[in-house]
């Protein structure tokens, strides 16, 4: 977080002053690519030249952070999905124990009952590593929500001194925190830089939901009768998730249930009723095939958004959109302004 | 040029010949990796295109459609890794085809002049004769050229038409007895790779 005070030549805005090292040939005239954004107070655009440097340096912050977090996000759904492949093979061995043929080893006395009970601590372990790595997506997501909502920076303080600060809230309700939605890198307005964000987040928030419809049938699955496991949706798996899924708008106040899972492009529908029977080997295949997945995280959907927003517009090449999917997804971080073909 | 120092010049060829296959074994187990990659996602296919096996997913729209095609993206992408990985395997058959040619071009125009049955069938003690050397360069960018052209052929017919016809028949077994060509190399046996490299370092192994 860019504390204004460490760099005090931002207290004093003199028009004099060149541009900063940063900025982009272009100057900050209040111009709006942004058509959603309103018009810059004269304010605003005397401190633009103020604003823009503290702007960039805490998009150079919160973009690698984006990136860092989704590197979170693969390596703790890689141990979840170990977790539940295990889960699930110890559930099958368990089912298919009875019927299992043990040649030689079928004189040795409890053989079977042994095995069970192995089988069983087994499933244990893996049910509480999955419901841990879980978890752990949960808190990325969240961070990740935080982090794309961190994009603005507000002019603090009166408008003969201003500050600018890159966090927080607003003072002055006309500050939308934008700049004014002049271009920050190149041609890019931070609510270009937003939306980016958001979407990207989009993704994870819609696979955290499928993921935890997945995560809800595995820890269920049970070889007792009666099923004492069995978790339903509307169930909290861990004490705070229904907080946590709260900030990624996956719980919904009013019914006091998470959100059930759809997919971008589709419509909502009613789950049909609970039924109490165990999934079948197939039906769990399919399980953790949509746990490798990962439908709703598509670089290619991804990019088509973008395009089709209409966020980007003067000439902005595919080739730099390339570069833009490489930066975001692959996490590389941005380090100046983009070099646009 | 004296015989021994051409055999010397023989062997340092042969010695190249063993790196290319070790190029080759490296690739031959990417291969075979990225194939039981592919064929794992091909015979989980037909469990995907029936909805029954959906079970709670059921309920999200669009799912089954969604998941399959991610899983037909997964399969373009190691079908595009496996013909780069042809193409490696190509890169080493034009180098053995080179590496040949070049040992024939040793005794046809050498400064030696044109060499006769008898000189080339000569041997100096353990020393493999000069017709034992070209025999070998032959015969193992042979078995490695045919290997390639196999593996093309192979991989061509059998995975592409083991997804056509997925929705027809189950070929998991097609699938198997495949993966285990690409293990053995039917073109490449090794005793007789072996065989080769024994008469040409023989001195090496004595």
């Amino acid at each position: 977080m860019a504390n204004p005070t460490e760099n005090p030549a931002m207290e004093t805005p003199s028009p004099a002053t060149p541009s900063s090292s940063y900025s982009s040939p272009y100057t900050p005239k209040p111009e709006n690519p942004a058509p959603q954004s309103p018009s810059p107070s004269p304010a605003l655009a005397s401190t633009a030249r103020l604003w823009r440097p503290t702007a960039q340096r805490n998009l150079r912050n919160q973009w690698p952070k984006l990136a860092s977090y989704r590197q979170q996000w693969a390596s703790s759904s890689s141990t979840a999905r170990s977790h539940a492949t295990s889960l699930v093979n110890s559930y099958l061995s368990l089912k298919y124990m009875p019927s299992m043929e043990l040649g030689v080893l079928s004189d040795m006395p409890n053989i079977r009952k042994k095995a069970c009970q192995k089988l069983f601590k087994q499933q244990e372990l893996h049910r509480s590593g999955l419901l841990s790595s879980y978890k752990d997506m949960v808190s990325v997501v969240t961070h990740m929500v935080q982090t794309s909502r961190s994009m603005r920076c507000f002019v603090k303080g009166a408008t003969n001194n201003p500050l600018v600060q890159s966090s927080g809230c607003s003072e002055d309700k006309n500050d939308p925190g934008d700049g004014g939605g002049i271009p920050v890198f190149a041609f890019w307005s931070i609510s270009c830089f937003e939306k980016l964000a958001e979407e990207l987040v989009q993704m994870f928030i819609l696979e955290l939901n499928l993921k935890r419809l997945v995560v809800v049938e595995l820890l269920s699955i049970s070889c007792d009768v009666p099923t004492v496991n069995s978790l339903d949706w509307s169930d909290e798996l861990y004490p705070g998730e229904f907080g946590e899924l709260s900030i990624c708008n996956l719980y919904g106040e009013e019914t006091c249930k998470p959100i059930y899972p759809r997919l971008d492009d589709q419509k909502f529908e009613m789950p049909a009723a609970r039924c109490n029977q165990q999934p079948d080997h197939d039906v769990l295949q399919v399980y953790l095939t949509t746990w490798i997945a990962e439908v709703n995280i598509d670089a290619h959907r991804y990019i088509t958004g973008v395009i089709s927003t209409g966020m980007i517009s003067r000439g902005l090449s595919y080739c730099s959109l390339g570069m833009l999917k490489v930066t975001v997804l692959l996490g590389i971080s941005l380090s100046g302004d983009p070099k646009l073909g | 040029m004296g015989m021994e120092a051409m055999v010397k010049r023989y062997q340092q060829r042969f010695r190249k010949v063993k790196d290319e296959m070790d190029s080759w074994a490296l690739l031959q187990s990417r291969l075979i990796s990225q194939f039981r990659n592919a064929s794992s996602i091909i015979q989980r296919l037909q469990v995907l295109q029936d909805s029954k096996n959906y079970g709670r997913l059921k309920d999200v729209v669009g799912i089954e459609e969604a998941l399959l095609a991610k899983q037909m993206e997964s399969l373009q992408n190691i079908f595009l890794s496996m013909k780069k990985t042809m193409e490696e395997f190509h890169a080493i058959v034009l180098s053995l085809g080179k590496i040949h040619r070049d040992g024939r071009q040793m005794v046809k125009g050498g400064a030696s002049g044109q060499l006769s049955v008898k000189q080339l069938q000569q041997r100096i003690g353990v020393k493999p004769s000069l017709a034992d050397c070209l025999d070998g360069l032959m015969l193992l960018q042979d078995m490695h050229c045919s290997e390639y052209v196999t593996l093309w052929y192979l991989l061509k017919s059998s995975l592409v038409s083991a997804l056509s016809e997925l929705t027809l028949k189950p070929s998991d077994s097609d699938l198997g007895a495949l993966q285990q060509l690409l293990v053995d190399q039917p073109n490449i046996p090794k005793e007789e790779v072996q065989f080769i490299f024994d008469i040409i370092f023989a001195e090496e192994i004595c």
